[in-house]
């Protein structure tokens, strides 16, 4: 599904991103892990489009998402770290706004919504300007706007920051069900807990390399042959590097 | 004092490391700016000067009346940093994140109260500082004023001007914020609305410059022109800063310090007196007021309706869905925006008026064919520069005003191209409508293929200045600024006024002799070829062209940048 080949990103004599390669097949749930200023939100800011890669490829089912990017961006939804909407826009008429990009119909839209609204509880917010939403009911609203186009790949960098027990519990149950349909899912994340809770695969990337990328069976194998948790082993491999 | 100063130097920090990167780029773009600020700082400085020269040579307008003719020019100058200072001040006073943090710190609500109104103050007035130092550098060197002259009128009766409309401002504010607890928040901006024009239309009714100048020329030449003719100004505009500013600065010429110091004075006294009412009453009733906005904004969100149903998203259009989404957007990001609104509406305003004066000025067939010219030109160029002014209020920001929400349309399947087009579409043809509006208005006594050529020349600088104000815009654009007058009075927009300003001279310089051999031929009745017209208009569409080419393609590549 998502190829990322070789990919480095300069900013003048600092290296975000160092000549990463991965392999996202359909279906996965990938936790992309790293401390802070690793490369993380580098990273997604190139497959979204958001920034330039200095170097490397990635490829959406083989089709370059830099050479193609309308094409590709048809088919991916993303839900930034920092949930910034248009403050004078209700939650609804964002959603219809977001729609109108990918041009999709007014009923699709409205199908589309109120399934949404439904499944992420955001009930009668909807209809209120986003300048009055908390930040769990603003990225409630960034999520459902990932979700308004049906995208096969949907990327997302830390969806749990600012979020209550419960929203936190409502956006892992939605993720869990989406990867269910056959959607694939690239997630960064600061929480161990969740990418043992839900991803079916983990990355860990440090001063912009990965250095480690396998599915979490395997990764709970090496913890165990550690006697190690996974926090105890993330600290361990990003101090090592 | 150490409060004051702390602050300061951190601001000056921001500045000094938003302003001097290292990068190619950066550096470019700094040389860029500094000359354009120099070239036009000397354009300014040679424009007034032969402004001067044509107005009382040529023209033959005398003195009284070429100060009454500033006077006029500082009244509109007067209300509009007093209007904008409303508007500013109210965005960095009550809505800046900037307050917010402050006001968790131990710190008097005085003194961030000080350093805001301050920083409002100073942050808009760069340019208008250059513009006015140059102007005044060819007013003082026309008239061979003394230096000393000239630093007293700047430091004792200009910055004490332009004190008293800022402190003004802020008074204004503060008294609105309190009585619209009593009687509602739109009321109260209805009424101050409604009484800023009603003071412009009373200051034009009192003080016609059309029944001036006639009443100068009445008595000419047994009057001589270059005395002050003081009982032919209104009683009441005596009592007005602006002409207390340009009277003084007519004294100055003659060096009558008897006449000039007690202006002079009595200017410094009501700008200490407004800034000490200003600073009385922040401190009294700021964070009172701060408090209440809070309170009056969740009350109007409470009671909040959706008044244009017609525009409603969910509604189908015939527009493409794009489309309708960026126009459906834009229009409620723009009519949801009270500065917006207000800004808009007063320019609009303005527009209307100057379009219902210009239309009744009679003249053709005046002897002077220098007159004639002067005139049409100098109408012209007020239309180009309503046009500029309305461009760089509201097509500058533009990119910017994309704000941190741009990641939505970054990474959604719309190319950069169609972004700029729907950009256009919106507040391009609206201002394109208006200046057609303004070059008809203006001219329509003309025959009309000097019409239709003064129509054309207008639609092509509107589509050139909008451009250039869309590129400026995203070559300066600052993602985090949320506030549009604040965008459309940074160093960026500064530029992109100066470059519109140098374009404007351009079509001025060009149409100047054409036009002078047309009126020539209507005074001696001979034949001229109105088709040389669209001959000298040539340069000016591949000028434009060049210029048109080259600012779309910077703000299409600001669109690319990486975010």
């Amino acid at each position: 599904m998502l190829q990322i080949k070789n990919l480095s990103k300069k900013f003048g004599n600092f290296t975000a991103v160092n000549n990463i390669t991965l392999d996202i097949q359909k279906g996965m749930l990938f936790g992309f892990l790293g401390p802070n200023g690793a490369g993380k939100t580098t990273t997604i800011k190139m497959i979204t489009g958001l920034l330039s890669p200095s170097n490397g490829n990635i490829f959406l089912d083989g089709i370059d998402v830099w050479i193609n990017p309308v094409d590709t961006k048809r088919r991916i939804g993303y839900i930034p770290d920092q949930p910034f909407l248009y403050d004078k826009l209700t939650g609804k008429e964002f959603l219809y706004f977001s729609g109108g990009l990918y041009s999709l119909s007014k009923t699709m839209i409205k199908q589309k919504i109120d399934d949404l609204v439904e499944a992420l509880k955001i009930g009668s917010w909807i209809e209120k300007r986003t300048e009055e939403y908390s930040q769990g009911m603003r990225q409630r609203i960034t999520i459902a706007a990932a979700f308004l186009h049906n995208p096969d790949l949907i990327v997302v960098d830390e969806p749990m920051v600012g979020l209550d027990p419960q929203s936190a519990f409502l956006v892992k149950k939605f993720f869990i069900m989406k990867v269910e349909e056959g959607k694939t899912i690239f997630m960064s994340t600061h929480s161990l807990n969740v990418v043992e809770e839900i991803c079916t695969h983990a990355g860990i990337i440090n001063n912009g390399q990965i250095i480690y990328n396998d599915s979490l069976p395997n990764l709970d194998k090496l913890i165990t042959e550690k006697d190690n948790n996974l926090e105890q082993l993330f600290i361990q491999l990003t101090n090592e590097e | 004092m150490k409060f004051y100063l702390n602050i300061i130097k951190y601001k000056f920090l921001i500045f000094i490391r938003l302003n001097t990167k290292l990068d190619l780029a950066s550096v470019l773009k700094n040389i860029g700016s500094s000359i354009i600020y120099i070239g036009f700082g000397i354009g300014a400085f040679l424009f007034s000067q032969k402004i001067i020269w044509f107005l009382l040579t040529q023209i033959k307008v005398g003195l009284f009346l070429l100060h009454q003719f500033i006077s006029i020019i500082l009244f509109i100058f007067f209300i509009s940093v007093n209007v904008g200072n409303i508007i500013v001040s109210y965005s960095t006073l009550y809505k800046s994140n900037e307050i917010n943090f402050l006001f968790t710190k131990p710190v008097d609500h005085t003194k961030i109260f000080v350093i805001k109104f301050l920083d409002n103050f100073f942050y808009s007035s760069t340019t208008l500082v250059l513009i006015l130092l140059s102007v005044m550098a060819g007013y003082a060197v026309y008239f061979n004023l003394d230096f000393i002259n000239v630093i007293i009128l700047f430091l004792f009766g200009f910055v004490p001007f332009i004190l008293s409309a800022g402190s003004l401002g802020v008074i204004i504010l503060l008294i609105m914020i309190r009585l619209a607890v009593k009687v509602g928040l739109k009321r109260i901006v209805y009424s101050v609305g409604t009484l800023y024009i009603l003071a412009l239309i009373l200051f034009f009714r009192i003080n016609s410059p059309v029944e001036l100048v006639n009443s100068v020329m009445k008595f000419y030449p047994i009057i001589d022109k270059d005395q002050y003719l003081s009982n032919l100004i209104p009683s009441l505009i005596k009592f007005l800063p602006n002409n207390w500013l340009a009277e003084s600065s007519f004294w100055m010429l003659k060096n009558d310090y008897s006449n000039s110091i007690p202006l002079i004075i009595t200017q410094c006294i009501i700008s200490i007196i407004l800034f000490s009412i200003a600073l009385k009453l922040g401190k009294k009733w700021y964070f009172k007021t701060w408090l209440t906005n809070i309170q009056l904004i969740a009350d109007y969100s409470l009671k909040r309706k959706n008044k244009f149903s017609f525009f409603n998203f969910e509604r189908n259009s015939f527009f493409q869905s794009l489309t309708e989404s960026f126009f459906k957007r834009d229009f409620f990001m723009f009519i949801r925006e009270p500065s917006q609104v207000i800004h808009f509406s007063v320019l609009f305003f303005l527009i209307l008026l100057f379009m219902l004066s210009v239309s009744g000025i009679h003249y053709i067939g005046l002897g002077n064919i220098f007159l004639q010219t002067g005139i049409f030109l100098a109408v012209l160029l007020f239309n180009l520069l309503l046009i500029s002014t309305l461009s760089l209020r509201f097509i500058f920001p533009l990119i910017s005003l994309e704000g941190e929400s741009f990641w939505l349309i970054k990474s959604a399947p719309v190319n950069s191209a169609l972004i700029i087009q729907k950009k256009y579409q919106f507040f391009g043809t609206i201002i394109l409508i208006i200046s057609f509006g303004l070059a008809y208005f203006s001219f329509y006594r003309f025959e009309f293929i000097i019409e239709l050529n003064t129509i054309l020349i207008t639609l092509v600088s509107a589509i050139t200045i909008i451009t250039i104000n869309l590129g400026m815009g995203g070559l300066f654009s600052n993602f985090k600024e949320k506030n549009a007058i604040r965008l459309s009075s940074s160093q960026g927009a500064s530029i992109a006024f100066l470059i519109n300003i140098f374009y404007m001279l351009f079509i001025v310089s060009i149409l100047f002799i054409p036009l002078s051999n047309y009126f020539l031929s209507r005074m001696i009745g001979g034949h001229f070829n109105y088709y040389s017209l669209f001959n000298y208009t040539a340069p000016l569409l591949f000028i434009s062209a060049i210029l048109i080419h080259f600012f779309y393609k910077a703000a299409k590549k600001s669109l690319e940048k990486d975010f």
